[in-house]
């Protein structure tokens, strides 16, 4: 495989993980906001290093904030 | 203690509906919640903020209008209780703010004595004294102050500044909470204490709407009234396909001419096949919709701003009740032309349960705005553009009759629900017919303005991640050689199998799987399922109308049609539907009958026109 081919392949792959985040918001709100807890609370656990906890504490917060499960035709605020 | 570090003091716009509680609000707080000419507009409660020129911040909550404090309706609940502080999660507003309508002091009067009752700190603001002024009702602010014993201020909210004198009141009262200093006496009443205070402190003319009883005397008439509804909803679809189509072709052009030059530019291989037969065609396949979306809101907001809908909701009200939904149901499911979700949302406003959950079932079949760019690609594709009769548009006519199958459709549905139900009553029509008012064009062209950027941000988001989605199962396993061998390939033959009596090609089965999370999202989807198969590029860089006019049959085009009035194709309304009348079974019943009226109804129409030679 060409350096170029690959490098056009590791674009589309990031493309698709990107869309596949953007429709699993949109349509399943709910599901999301469960998976990041799940991801946030072993970060945050004692004793885990400092930057691993900021991450996690990063990932968390974003579940309060956004949390709209109002679909697609209208923003909601 | 400095004014900064204090806890925002919580204050509650409270009043009659329409008197313009929201657009104080967003005055107040600089948001852009809905403002709009009838009752029953705001069903939620919305917060926001306020900084006085002291620096001090406020929470300012927006409520739902309500007549009294004993609630009638869902909304007015809503308003009821956050004004007690039994709204679950919310504390009891600090003071209340009671926004009235200058020039329909008689209603509004009545209700802020019934709060100043509560005991609660409060405000009264005359909002509307611009128009008030127009009329030549004189009100003597002074004196009410000292009858009522609360501050009352003047407010014009759609004015910039309007509601100046307000925050200054607001600032005032922060320093030094107290209760009224007035209260009814013991066996008074409300309503001698109202015409008392009204006779003490406003100055009536003797004519006070002249305008508005001639402009009714006409659009209320039992006959020219109907007939002026169906010329303006006529005139709407007409100027949907005059205006659009210049810009329409402009932007066609433009996503042809970006296609070629990216394709140009990069080299053979799977990247720039996702870009030119991916997100350019698929994306610029929605976005020429953008035109008519716009131009159909444009009449939207100025029919909304101007109080003619209320108007509209009387004169079809024999028919609405025959079809077993009241009158009230008319705002909810004409917001659903926007959109579904806000519409239930607004069923709220609606006092009988049985009646709020008919309009629940039938609002999906009001024709939303994402329904618009699937309609208008195979009315473009495969009616020709004529004018009929000297002056209507054809294209303008058949879009018409869509949106019109869509009403006709929910009143037969819920004409057939009428049937099934034992109790059969029906309930008056009460509707406060707003006064008519011009629309700014400032706000119009906000509302616009917001409406686009609410279709791009879809189109960039949700339109554009399922569009590579889709691209990807198309393109592998095999390289984008043969689309029908492709993974979406597969599953669309496996499909077309059931869409096979309704006409429906695979292709077409294809886009209908990504089309559930958003109607728009089949027209990118065949858009981007047509650049993959056609195999030069000159093709691939054509617009998506005459390729699915030389590949489909008249009769598949119009089973696609139908489907599209009735399939509930969209998740997000479904989920809708559940959360508002909280019960999956009302939601599992929804889903399945519109699947089951829309495959019949596509079955019908397909079986017809081949019958009639259109396969
Ligand atoms: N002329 C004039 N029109 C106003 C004023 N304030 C509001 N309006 C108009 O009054 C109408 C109702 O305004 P809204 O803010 O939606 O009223 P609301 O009290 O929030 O209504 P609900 O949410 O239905 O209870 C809109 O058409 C506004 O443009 C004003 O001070 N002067
Ligand atoms: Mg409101």
């Amino acid at each position: 495989m060409s350096a170029s081919l690959l490098l056009q392949y590791v674009v589309i792959a990031l493309a698709v993980i990107v869309s596949a985040w953007v429709v699993a918001k949109k349509q399943f709100p709910g599901g999301v906001r469960r998976l990041r807890m799940a991801l946030a609370i072993p970060m945050l656990r004692e004793g885990r290093p400092a930057w691993l906890r900021t991450l996690g504490r990063k990932i968390a917060s974003q579940v309060r904030s956004g949390a709209g499960g109002c679909g697609g035709c209208r923003k909601c605020d | 203690m400095n004014a900064e570090t204090l806890a925002p003091l919580r204050l509650a716009l409270v009043g009659n509906p329409n008197c313009g509680k929201t657009a104080l609000f967003n005055q107040l707080t600089g948001s852009r919640q809905k403002v709009a000419n009838y009752a029953g507009v705001t069903v939620e409660r919305k917060e926001g903020r306020l900084r006085g020129p002291s620096g001090r911040s406020y929470a300012v909550l927006d409520l739902p209008g309500a007549y009294s404090l004993n609630a009638a309706s869902l909304d007015e609940a809503v308003a009821r209780d956050v004004i007690r502080g039994c709204y679950p999660g919310e504390a009891a507003p600090d003071a209340l703010v009671c926004v009235m309508d200058a020039t329909n002091l008689r209603l509004h009067l009545r209700f802020a004595l019934e709060l100043r009752e509560l005991g609660k700190p409060m405000i009264v603001a005359v909002n509307m004294m611009d128009a008030a002024r127009r009329r030549g009702i004189g009100i003597d602010l002074v004196e009410l102050e000292r009858l009522l014993g609360v501050p009352v201020v003047e407010t014009v909210a759609v004015r910039r500044h309007g509601a100046r004198a307000l925050v200054e009141r607001i600032e005032r009262m922060a320093e030094a909470l107290h209760a009224p200093t007035q209260r009814l006496g013991k066996g008074a009443d409300l309503h001698a204490e109202t015409r008392r205070l009204l006779a003490a402190t406003v100055r009536m003319p003797a004519r006070t709407a002249r305008i508005d009883d001639a402009l009714d005397r006409w659009l209320l008439h039992p006959l020219f009234g109907l007939l002026a509804l169906a010329m303006v909803m006529f005139l709407i679809f007409q100027a949907v396909y005059a205006w659009a189509t210049p810009l329409m072709d402009l932007i066609d052009a433009g996503t042809a001419w970006l296609g070629e030059t990216v394709g140009a530019v990069l080299p053979e291989g799977p990247l720039s096949s996702l870009l030119v037969d991916g997100i350019i065609a698929g994306v610029g396949g929605v976005i020429v919709f953008l035109p008519q979306i716009l131009i159909l809101f444009a009449f939207i907001l100025a029919l909304e701003e101007s109080g003619y809908l209320p108007r509209a909701a009387f004169l079809l009200d024999r028919m609405m009740a025959s079809a077993g939904l009241s009158g009230r149901s008319f705002i909810p499911l004409l917001s659903s032309f926007a959109c579904a979700i806000p519409g239930i949302m607004a069923t709220r406003s609606i006092q009988d349960p049985r009646d709020r959950l008919a309009t629940i079932l039938v609002a999906p079949l009001m024709t939303c705005s994402a329904r618009l760019p699937v309609y208008a690609l195979l009315i473009g594709a495969f009616i020709p553009q004529k004018t009929v009769w000297g002056v209507f548009n054809r294209q303008g006519l058949v879009l018409f009759g869509l949106y019109a199958a869509g009403v006709a459709s929910a009143l037969l549905v819920s004409w057939v629900m009428k049937q099934w139900r034992r109790d059969k009553g029906e309930h008056a029509l009460l509707l406060e017919l707003p006064s008519y008012r011009v629309p700014h064009a400032r706000d119009l062209l906000i509302g616009l303005w917001e409406r686009a950027m609410i279709f791009l941000k879809r189109v960039g988001g949700i339109i554009l991640a399922l569009t590579v989605l889709l691209w990807v199962l198309l393109y592998f396993p095999n390289g984008g050689a043969d689309v029908t061998q492709s993974l979406a390939g597969r599953i669309g033959q496996a499909l077309s199998v059931v869409f096979a009596p309704v006409g429906f090609n695979w292709q077409i089965c294809i886009a209908l799987i990504p089309g559930l999370a958003a109607r728009e999202v089949a027209v990118s989807s065949l858009a981007t399922v047509y650049a993959l198969s056609t195999a030069d590029d000159t093709a691939a860089a054509q617009a998506l109308a005459p390729l699915i006019n030389d590949g489909w049959s008249l009769a598949t085009a119009l089973s696609l049609l139908v489907w599209y009035i009735y399939a509930p194709m969209c998740i997000s309304t479904l989920a809708t539907i559940k959360r508002e009348t909280n019960s999956w079974k009302q939601m599992a019943g929804a889903t399945g009958y519109l699947f089951a009226l829309a495959y019949a109804a596509a079955f019908a129409t397909y079986q017809v026109a081949v019958l009639l030679g259109a396969g």
